[in-house]
């Protein structure tokens, strides 16, 4: 079954490819910008990144900057709530940002099922 | 976004095409949070300065604005960068990687950045210099330093990013929103521990790491705890900054503003002395000789806190394995003045001036380490290292023989 979810929209932009969930993230310290790859070796690049909130360092505004620089972005981002840091980061190298996603999508999305993400906040995914 | 004539012109070009770009990002960042208008701000602290943690990307960014023509307009501190300028090798850098390192410091410098190089601004004089008033609204980068700035300073600030923060510099404004708004500095969650005495560095950074991954914001979480001192009190703005979102921790007798009249807290979250401690026997450090690396000043340790240390030291021979503290260059050329330095020294200290072990490549894949930080503990950990937290005392007990 394909559910819809709406989140707020920060960077609009269209967007699919395969989640890839954390809990939370620091893109400094936790995420390769060379590379595109998680702290766990899972790719991030052309996937949609799926990560309840975010911690740690201001310059992951950076590391975000420098995945798209290095052609290793995620297609788009995924959140409950963004933070300065990575709304900067979104903003700077237009890589598509929604937030305020309900609590029920980061309860079903699971890791590598196809989500789709519309420019006015909405996000599919097929759910169990 | 409601803007004030004044934005307008910047936005059109008054101030040149760089403060328009600038001005253009911020306006863009708070609109999507929803903020509805900027506020002008009286400092920026810059991060992301070392070559190793912004490389090209990064570089590109700023000698691109640098070049056309941008300045910043408020007072400017910058972050550590990534190797000790007089000692390079020390801390696995190439040519490759200062010549990055040199282009960053040019722009920063064309722009009319303060080359303070650390990551406890508030602790330098260039900053102090400015005499900010409680309230004042500034744009600061480096997480452990905005949770100073907001819970110990009185300042206002977001955890703005680096290149948000640099912009702000340049504009002169950041987006009103979050912790600059008097309602966005309103804790709702209080957290309470129960303890006899103050807590030293460990505890109170275990603890702002307890609470930064359990505390939902938007609102800082508010605390109830005796710290120690300002070691403590920055060990504690790190581990939250790095352990969850959150920009502030409002800290009672500590927090410079008053609550609201009346004000209570929503909801009261008990921190049991056991959780402290499970936490805390969990990094406890194995024995002495299975330790390769001792770390102290993440962040940046003070000209005071190397007087403690020298004075820690002083009928100390030599330390075993290394043992490095991370200092800004102003602490060291105090610390030089009057024989602490030497004192260090010749102890088996080494200082790392101007930079630190997370910001640098310093190798430590599959070396033990043991430090006085959580946020220390988290970046090295993640980057190979096995990593213990011990307090200072307790690292210069180790380091001699005294355990």
């Amino acid at each position: 079954m394909r559910a819809t979810y709406k989140g707020r929209v920060i960077v609009a932009g269209e967007a699919s490819g395969e989640a890839v969930v954390v809990n939370e993230i620091s893109f400094y310290g936790e995420v390769d910008p060379e590379r595109g790859t998680l702290i766990d070796g899972r790719s991030i690049a052309g996937k949609v990144l799926v990560a309840r909130r975010s911690r740690g360092s201001t310059v992951g505004s950076y590391v975000i900057l420098a995945l798209k620089y290095n052609g290793v972005e995620p297609a788009a981002i995924l959140m409950k709530r963004a933070e300065p840091i990575v709304v900067a980061g979104a903003v700077l190298s237009g890589i598509p940002l929604v937030d305020m996603l309900p609590d029920e999508f980061f309860k079903k999305v699971r890791d590598g099922v196809q989500v789709e993400v519309k420019s006015d906040g909405s996000v599919s995914v097929e759910v169990r | 976004m409601e803007l004030t004539r004044e934005e307008e012109e910047i936005l059109k070009g008054k101030r040149g095409e760089a403060a328009a770009k600038a001005l253009e990002v911020i306006v863009k960042v708070g609109e999507a949070l929803g903020a509805d208008r900027l506020i002008p701000i009286r400092h920026a602290h810059v991060s992301g300065v070392s070559y190793g943690n912004i490389g090209e990307a990064g570089v590109k960014f700023m000698e691109d604005l640098a070049s056309r023509g941008a300045r910043f307009s408020v007072p400017t501190t910058v972050n550590p960068i990534g190797y000790d300028p007089e000692y390079p090798p020390e801390f696995n850098v190439d040519e490759h990687y200062i010549r990055g390192q040199s282009r960053i410091l040019r722009a920063l410098k064309a722009m009319g950045a303060q080359l303070t190089l650390t990551c406890v601004p508030y602790e330098t004089s260039a900053f102090r210099s400015e005499i900010l008033p409680r309230g004042s609204h500034v744009a600061w980068g480096e997480s452990s330093a905005v949770v100073y700035a907001n819970s110990f300073l009185g300042l206002r600030t977001n955890r703005e990013g680096g290149p948000l923060a640099l912009l702000a510099a340049i504009a002169g404004r950041t987006y009103y929103y979050g912790l600059h708004t008097d309602e966005g500095r309103i804790p709702r969650v209080e957290y309470r521990v129960e303890a006899q005495r103050s807590l030293d560095e460990v505890e109170a950074a275990i603890l702002g790491a307890l609470i930064g991954e359990q505390h939902e914001g938007p609102e800082p979480p508010a605390l109830h705890a005796r710290l120690e001192g300002r070691l403590a009190m920055r060990e504690l703005s790190a581990s939250l900054g790095t352990t969850g979102p959150h920009g502030m921790v409002y800290v009672h007798g500590l927090t410079p503003e008053p609550l609201p009249r009346g004000w209570r807290p929503e909801e009261r979250v008990e921190i049991g002395r056991e959780e402290l401690e499970s936490r805390l026997a969990r990094l406890s450090p194995p024995a002495p000789g299975d330790v390769d690396v001792y770390f102290t000043g993440c962040p940046h340790m003070t000209y005071d806190d190397l007087r403690r240390l020298a004075s820690l030291l002083k009928d100390v021979e030599r330390v075993r394995g290394e043992f490095i503290v991370a200092i800004p260059r102003e602490a060291y050329i105090r610390a030089l003045g009057d024989g602490t330095a030497s004192l260090l020294y010749s102890r088996g200290v080494k200082l790392a001036r101007s930079t630190c072990l997370i910001v640098s490549p310093y190798r430590v894949r599959g070396l033990r380490v043991v430090t006085n930080s959580y946020k220390a503990y988290f970046y090295l950990s993640r980057r190979g290292a096995k990593v213990y937290l011990a307090r200072l005392d307790d690292m210069v007990k180790m380091a001699s023989g005294a355990w």
